[in-house]
């Protein structure tokens, strides 16, 4: 891999130049605790230590609520509406944000095809940047905290700067083309380098793998502890909707007053609403909030085979965003233990 | 297709909403209007593919023209908070208190032409098939039940809250933030999460998600905050007083 230093005399001409290759999306503080992406008018504005925002980096890719094409109901035609993606570049993203865009990738490129995903992905400049865990980080438990590919280029922080990781072909093309912004790696940079993973792999609250999660969730769905849990369960969906993997969603078709034309919406869904599982005939698949609140628990930690990863990347939102307090790391570790006699020998 | 569009006891904002959508014209090209008190007095209750209903039944006259209104009506629409949950009006019911008393406590001994009631729901009374929500009912929704109407098909009520529109939007949680006293997590959605917008915390106005608004798990979560029985039950009230265990869920949490 390719490794490169920017100073910390140049950050702010960097965040320039990479707003030279399209729009730029940067977290930025919105209210009193919350951070959230939002388009860059004013560098000065852009965050570079946050733990998490509050909308997850697939809103750029798969947006909260969008026009697929519009229709004509009397020729049965349609004309697709979405354009042209101009480039843009995404600024900031935590490790996790970036395995969660790849497994996003693995169901909407390759499992289903889909070319507004596509369209906007590849439109799309990742750079991540490095950042230590808060309580409600478990990344690590997720072997979600380091990443090796998915982003374009990623910055490590350094005492005096950032050291880069050039991750893709574009990546390459954006250094080359910079050059005189960047400096080459010294040994100093290493051993800060090293340093800093130290000190982020100290800071995580729990040890261990979830890997047997699944597996547990599965033999426990009995256990008493997901009456007690759903039952404080809003049902609101801020789960999911926070969720960096979470991709449900619903298809409206909106007619015109004039009977003749309509448009085909598309919108984030959640799994937490009824209707989520209603069919045909008025038969739910989850039908009751309980059967609901478990599902979520047992799709997030599936495995998602080709990454060899679940579903859910452990970066806490699920916990941090929830009204009604519910932690899904401790229910997590609590349903391991529930089960202590039979986890024990797998352990 | 022939359309009514009425109003029960209420404050006639659901129909000057439908009054006054941008496309109005359009709206009564394709529809033959057969009753719509607030553009026209000459309308007579007669046959129509859809009513729109919008109010509270608070007098005997509401539920003799419901009654009527509904024999007439293929497909019958209960539009705005009262028609659906009753109201801000019904608050009296979840406060345990009869309608003479609240009568004499407002108008003392006057005699009134009409023989009242606290307010209740149109489903209550007669079968409603369509909800469309809101205080008043935002235009988007309006046209959206309008068109699939006008194309013999019905619309897609929304089955989820506030707060899944609000994260859509990218809004601060407020109540989670604050502790603001947030109604989000238990109001049907539609107003694109327009009050957390501007950092007020919902109300509630367009009343409680049929059936899966947990007032329970609500009121754990403000009590945890710090607030009193007494403001919760009086905030989920104002819009939700109707809904079905209101007060045995707020009991459940906070001992009666």
């Amino acid at each position: 891999m390719r490794y490169l230093k920017l100073g910390s005399r140049n950050i702010d001409e960097f965040l320039g130049r990479i707003s030279n290759y399209g729009d730029l999306y940067a977290p930025q503080k919105i209210s009193e605790k919350f951070y959230d992406y939002r388009k860059v008018e004013d560098i000065s504005q852009v965050e570079f230590n946050y733990n998490r925002t509050i909308t997850p980096a697939k809103k750029y890719f798969i947006p909260p609520k969008h026009e697929m094409f519009e229709f004509d109901m009397e020729t049965g035609e349609y004309t697709e509406t979405m354009g042209d993606v101009k480039p843009f570049v995404l600024f900031g993203l935590h490790a996790c944000s970036i395995v969660a865009l790849r497994i996003l990738d693995g169901v909407y490129l390759n499992e289903y095809p889909d070319k507004y995903y596509a369209a906007r992905r590849k439109a799309g400049i990742i750079i991540g940047i490095s950042c230590l865990p808060d309580e409600y980080c478990f990344c690590n438990l997720r072997r979600t905290d380091f990443v090796d590919i998915g982003f374009d280029l990623f910055l490590h922080e350094l005492p005096d700067g950032y050291l880069i990781r050039v991750g893709s072909e574009r990546g390459h093309e954006i250094v080359d083309e910079n050059m005189d912004i960047f400096e080459e790696v010294s040994n100093d940079d290493i051993e800060n380098f090293k340093k800093f993973e130290k000190k982020r792999h100290e800071m995580f609250k729990y040890e261990g793998s979830f890997d047997n999660l699944r597996y547990i969730l599965e033999l426990t769905e009995n256990s008493p502890l997901w009456d007690e849990e759903s039952e404080k369960c809003l049902g609101c969906g801020n789960c999911t909707m926070t969720c960096p993997t979470c991709r449900c969603y619903d298809v409206q078709d909106l007619p015109d007053i004039d009977g003749k034309h309509g448009k085909r919406i598309r919108f984030w869904d959640s799994c937490q609403f009824r209707s989520h599982g209603l069919v045909a005939g008025g038969h739910n698949f989850r039908e009751t909030k309980k059967d609901r609140f478990i599902n979520r628990y047992v799709c997030k930690n599936a495995y998602f085979y080709p990454l060899g990863t679940s579903y859910c990347v452990g970066c806490g939102n699920c916990t941090y965003f929830c009204p009604a307090g519910i932690d899904f790391l401790k229910n997590l570790i609590k349903i391991r233990d529930v089960v202590g006699e039979v986890a024990h020998g797998e352990q | 297709m022939k359309i009514g569009i009425h109003g029960l006891t209420s404050c006639y904002g659901c129909q000057l909403s439908m009054a006054v959508v941008k496309r109005i014209l359009d709206v009564s090209e394709k529809f033959d209007i057969k009753y719509f008190y607030m553009l026209s007095s000459a309308g007579k209750i007669e046959h129509v593919d859809v009513a729109f209903v919008e109010g509270s039944v608070s007098t005997d006259e509401d539920e003799k023209e419901l009654r009527m209104i509904r024999e007439n009506a293929d497909v019958l629409v209960a539009i705005g908070s009262c028609a659906i949950h009753g109201g801000v009006q019904s608050i009296l019911f979840s406060e345990g208190i009869g309608y003479e008393e609240a009568f004499k406590t407002v108008y003392g001994d006057k005699k009134m032409d009409y023989n009242g009631r606290i307010a209740q729901p149109l489903d209550k009374f007669v079968k409603v098939d369509y909800r469309l929500p809101g205080c008043p009912p935002e235009e988007e929704e309006i046209m959206y039940y309008l068109a699939t109407f006008a194309i013999g098909s019905w619309p897609e009520e929304k089955d989820y809250p506030v707060c899944a529109e609000c994260r859509r939007a990218g809004n601060p949680c407020i109540l989670i933030e604050k502790g603001e006293p947030c109604l989000g997590p238990v109001t049907v959605a539609g107003c694109d999460a327009r009050c957390i917008k501007y950092g007020i915390p919902c109300i509630g106005c367009r009343g409680p998600v049929s059936d899966v608004s947990w007032f329970d798990s609500l009121a754990m979560s403000f009590r945890d905050r710090g607030m009193d029985k007494e403001y919760v039950k009086k905030r989920m009230a104002i819009f939700a007083s109707r809904y079905e265990g209101l007060n045995e869920m707020i009991d459940k949490i906070y001992g009666d």
